[in-house]
């Protein structure tokens, strides 16, 4: 997504004038073009990530609009308190983006896995979080980011299922995709819904069983509009019944929220997670996956076992 | 009157106003006020432009700062009579876009200088104006490493339209900053850090202008300013509990008649 999403950013800031760039020392073969075309509106403020937020909320004060980018665990945790007493009480255009979400830096080890970014991030005033889907989502998120007034935070991701589907359908507003539709054999069927890229370990399921009644959808936005995802609430209404899948523990995550919502709407809420292990391996993202058993396989597995 | 005779009468109508309000509260942080408000004074009436930005990074002098953009008549008697009650603008730390003369809600140390440093870099680099930031630290407050990490950024970027103020009084929450975490020598960590660095007395308000005038051509400005926690008021100076306590009515008449030099 890093690709898409610097070819995005790179665009709006050639027609946002007062938009910059400002990276904590990251975007090598990634950044190099940003940092050329835009002379002092790119900035490399170094490996200081508390300073980067607190430096961006100052330039937002001014009408600048900034976005600071990092992995994702050091755009989130480390400088926590400065997006939320600088950036969010004040209610500033600065989008933060987190480059990493879930495992994907898998072999990099915990410092690098961003499992709980949602959940920090998440109840946070003025807020919006953007979670796309794939590759081919990145810039429509760009796009809805560039226009908000107040703060936001981007997710990007590479999952160990990656696929790059195009959806059968996607909400301008809210972005939400929709990546398969109920066969209908049933009555009912089961509506899975994702938040962000596990959406891809979804549409890899799909692969393995393309005639499986299940509606597939992935969210990418948070505050929900679900107002506006009438296609879910539809769905759901429907089946009665949700898998939701995301790369990001089960604890203030997406999925806590929507369940939250659809509570009393649905008899069965199932959700796979990630999940934190004392005695953990390391290795590549597909392989965490494994590990915390979300593979297009335990998806499959899981979604058979509701429909039963 | 001179300069210095000017300023140290706005300063006592400050400290007096200042004095009423946390009495009236029975609020504390009156220590912490009264040593800064000869700096706000002075950066209030002398150095701050309408287009200048005034960062209060130790958010916890707040009652100051309202006092003296009350003298400066920023703020009218009405808001300030809402002081530390309910339904205020005016908490014990400053609120998030309730004034324009307070951009920033502060209050967790270490906040303030990046901020400034954001908006001093955009007016240098971005809107291309003269303008200036100013922003007033504690001492204690240099405890935070995202202070640093701000200093490195506006020296590296030479930020010479940034006025760093550090409100040295010498006492922190919970004892003499040279005991709980001594960060002296302030001043040579300042100058090594690339500021172009004065050390005054932090109530003498010839040293005051002589310290924020001229700023550099390429580097920020830091002044440490030495001062005394709970200046004017004798029985609070250089008292720990001056971080805390409110004042009884004996107290508070103490004080005031200690301000107007009554013995």
């Amino acid at each position: 997504m890093r690709i898409e999403f610097v070819k995005a950013v790179h665009a709006l800031m050639e027609k946002d004038p007062k938009s910059l760039f400002l990276t904590g020392d990251l975007g090598y073969n990634a950044l190099e073009k940003v940092a050329q075309a835009f002379g002092p509106r790119f900035l490399n403020v170094g490996v200081a990530e508390q300073n980067m937020m607190g430096v961006a909320a100052g330039l937002a004060m001014t009408g600048a609009r900034p976005w600071a980018y990092s992995i994702a665990p050091f755009a989130t945790y480390r400088c926590l308190e400065q997006i939320r007493n600088d950036i969010c009480l004040h209610d500033l255009p600065v989008r933060v983006v987190g480059n990493g979400g879930g495992y994907t830096y898998g072999i990099m080890g915990s410092t690098h896995h961003a499992l709980e970014d949602l959940a920090v991030l998440k109840p946070l005033p003025n807020m919006s979080l953007f979670f796309p889907c794939s590759n081919n989502h990145v810039a429509a998120a760009v796009a809805l980011m560039g226009e908000l007034a107040g703060p936001s935070y981007l997710r990007l991701a590479i999952s160990g299922f990656q696929s790059d589907t195009a959806p059968l359908a996607e909400n301008p507003v809210t972005l939400t995709r929709r990546y398969g539709t109920r066969s209908r054999k049933q009555a009912r069927g089961l509506s899975i819904v994702c938040a962000g890229h596990a959406a891809q370990i979804a549409v890899a399921a799909l692969a393995l069983d393309p005639a499986i009644d299940a509606d597939v959808f992935g969210f990418a936005r948070y505050p929900f509009d679900l107002a506006s995802d009438a296609d879910v609430m539809a769905s759901i209404a429907d089946t009665r019944r949700v898998l939701f899948i995301e790369e990001h523990y089960a604890s203030g995550g997406i999925g806590e929220s929507f369940a939250a919502e659809i509570a009393g709407k649905v008899d069965a809420f199932v959700r796979m997670n990630a999940v934190y292990r004392k005695d953990q391996r390391y290795g590549s993202a597909a392989f965490h996956l494994a590990q915390t058993g979300m593979t297009p396989t335990t998806v499959l597995a899981t979604a058979r076992e509701m429909l039963a | 009157m001179t300069f210095a005779d000017d300023l140290r009468r706005d300063a006592l109508a400050i400290r007096k106003t200042f004095l009423g309000m946390h009495y009236r509260a029975k609020a504390g942080h009156i220590g912490t006020g009264l040593s800064a408000i000869d700096i706000l004074a002075f950066l209030h009436k002398s150095w701050l432009t309408k287009e200048d930005a005034f960062i209060l990074s130790k958010g916890h002098g707040a009652s100051s700062l309202y006092a003296t953009l009350h003298h400066f008549g920023v703020l009218s008697d009405e808001v300030l009579a809402t002081y530390y009650k309910d339904d205020t603008l005016l908490p014990a730390h400053p609120a998030a876009g309730a004034f324009a003369a307070i951009p920033a809600a502060t209050g967790s140390l270490g906040h303030g200088l990046p901020i400034a440093a954001g908006m001093a870099y955009a007016r240098k680099y971005l809107d291309r104006t003269s303008q200036r930031v100013a922003a007033l630290l504690s001492d204690g407050e240099c405890n935070e490493g995202s202070v640093w990490e701000a200093a490195a950024f506006a020296a590296h970027h030479h930020l010479a339209n940034l006025l760093v103020i550090i409100d040295a009084n010498g006492l922190q929450g919970f004892g003499k900053t040279t005991d709980v975490l001594d960060m002296e020598p302030m001043a040579d960590k300042w100058k090594s850090f690339g500021f172009d660095t004065r050390e005054i007395d932090g109530h003498d308000f010839d040293q005051i202008r002589e310290a924020c005038s001229d700023l550099d051509a390429t580097r920020p400005r830091c002044v440490i300013a030495r001062t005394v926690k709970g200046n004017g008021v004798r029985f609070m100076e250089g008292k720990l509990e001056w971080h805390y306590l409110p004042m009884s009515e004996a107290q508070f008449n103490e004080a005031l008649a200690d301000l107007e030099g009554k013995p």
